[in-house]
């Protein structure tokens, strides 16, 4: 695919969690692009590590994680069920779930983008009141606003 | 038990020396573990790493409103090497939904997070002074230099002026004292650590110097996209605060002011609390556009946040410099009036508020 001298991949990112949106984002792509030739999809889910400070103890911290840990991958699997059942095949949806340190989730996503070539990212809007959007950011607003050399899906 | 060197003879020398014979205590107590806090009490002794306290008063916490309410896990005490006075924070875990407005957040308190401010802000006149150090028992207590002054709510609260004196006298002082505050958040931000609890009364006013210092960096929240957006909606909060000389709100204008009230649409309200006028131009036409422009960042109406402290700071001096009349020499003359020895350094139990 070209846009004048830029050339844009079939490749789809979509950055998950376990929320609502991000299941809208997901059935979104699959019944947008399900069932066509040569797309293909990476399920990215940034897991935060968590402040030291939230746990007493390292074991506390240890245990915390590896609960998200398999609850998040209960959930990829979850997603990736849903893309192939929309007509993609098994070797075109791949999952990744990587945790780091992360001040902004929103950037995280796109260093991960950077790493991985995708031209397209697909986010599920959050659909934050004003007042949420000051006190706790939006992820999506913020892909949006600092995405370059990509396509940005909101998906609402 | 006491080391040898701290025999009760030894401790009753120590306290003497500190307090009137009446009130020197016939036997102490003495703890090197502090987990169970509630067992530390008033006249017993507490060493830390060699260092001996003699246990005053628990702190208390200021309600809005409500009776104080006592804080077991932070002790006044009095230092027996030199006498100086101090604050000791014992540990307590807490983690807890807070609630500002409607929203909720996950909130915590963590007794590491406090400790490593504390080593990060040694020198800075705009934080509170300690250090930390574990206890037998491995909990990490913080020992705070006792801060001669009082909350800045109350300095504020407590002025008896109009406001339109306030405006032109005082609040160029009081708003350069501000940015100091912001300044020394942003220098926090800058070393990747939030205060996670920045209310009109986590600063005190230092009688010494006017200087305006922030306390209680123990709180935490877990953040989502915005890590700092909490600290700087508190900021915003005490902003509005002084530039209104207090509080400004809807329900009072009725009777105090009903011109301005009847001007005033949702959207020149606090972004979540709803009972509070940000839109104070409508109530005291004389603030400056600029000025107004900053408060209105918080309010219901804006379309634009600040993200960062800088942007806050760069506001305010501009602020300052081009649109207040310059400070008078006695910047805070609100400061004054004050009986010694009348507020305590407090601690607080809330995110938010």
């Amino acid at each position: 695919m070209t846009n004048r001298e830029k050339t844009f991949n079939k490749n789809i990112l979509i950055a998950v969690d376990e929320s609502e949106n991000a299941r809208r984002a997901v059935s979104y792509v699959g019944q947008l692009l399900g069932g066509l030739e040569g797309f293909s999809v990476l399920l990215l889910h940034v897991f935060p590590e968590p402040d030291e400070d939230f746990f007493r103890t390292q074991a506390e911290k240890e245990q915390w994680m590896e609960k998200r840990r398999q609850k998040m991958e209960s959930v990829l699997a979850d997603y990736r069920g849903m893309l192939i059942d929309s007509g993609f095949g098994e070797d075109q949806v791949r999952t990744r779930s990587t945790m780091r340190y992360c001040p902004s989730m929103a950037e995280c996503i796109l260093e991960e983008r950077g790493e991985t070539e995708y031209s397209t990212i697909v986010v599920g809007r959050q659909g934050l009141s004003r007042s949420e959007e000051f006190l706790f950011g939006s992820i999506s607003s913020k892909i949006v606003n600092h995405a370059r050399n990509c396509t940005v899906w909101v998906v609402e | 038990m006491p080391e040898p060197s701290l025999s009760q003879q030894n401790l009753r020398e120590m306290a003497s020396r500190w307090l009137s014979p009446s009130k020197v205590p016939g036997r102490f107590r003495v703890h090197e573990d502090t987990t169970d806090f509630f067992r530390v009490e008033y006249d017993d002794v507490v060493v830390l790493d060699g260092a001996t306290y003699l246990i005053r008063h628990n702190a208390k916490e200021q309600r809005f409103g409500l009776e104080d309410e006592v804080k077991f896990w932070v002790k006044r005490a009095i230092d027996l090497q030199d006498g100086e006075l101090k604050i000791l924070k014992l540990v307590f875990y807490e983690k807890f939904l807070s609630h500002v407005g409607d929203l909720e957040f996950e909130c915590y308190r963590s007794p590491r997070k406090e400790a490593r401010i504390l080593d990060l802000v040694a020198g800075h006149p705009g934080f509170m002074q300690g250090h930390a150090v574990e206890d037998t028992g491995g909990n990490l207590i913080r020992v705070l230099d006792f801060i001669n002054g009082r909350p800045l709510s109350k300095q504020i609260n407590g002025l008896d002026l109009d406001h339109e004196t306030y405006f032109y006298e005082r609040l160029p002082g009081v708003l350069n004292r501000f940015k100091e505050a912001v300044e020394a958040i942003r220098f926090l931000h800058e070393n990747r650590e939030k205060h996670g609890d920045i209310r009109r009364d986590h600063i005190l006013v230092d009688r010494e110097d006017g200087r305006y210092r922030w306390i209680d960096f123990d709180y935490n929240y877990r953040h989502r996209e915005n890590i700092y957006g909490y600290d700087l909606f508190g900021l915003g909060n005490i902003l509005v605060f002084l530039v209104g000389m207090g509080d400004v709100i809807v329900r009072d204008l009725a009777t105090r002011n009903p011109d301005a009230l009847n001007t005033l649409s949702a959207e020149d309200l606090n972004l979540v609390f709803q009972n509070r006028v940000v839109n104070l131009r409508k109530v005291y036409p004389y603030i400056p556009v600029a000025l107004n422009r900053m408060l209105l960042h918080f309010s219901r109406g804006t379309h634009v946040f600040y993200e960062q402290t800088s942007q806050l700071v760069s506001d305010l001096s501009e602020v300052l410099e081009a649109h207040l009349p310059p400070p008078e020499t006695a910047e805070e003359k609100g400061e004054t009036n004050d009986e010694p020895g009348e507020d305590l350094q407090q601690e607080h139990p809330h995110c938010g508020g």
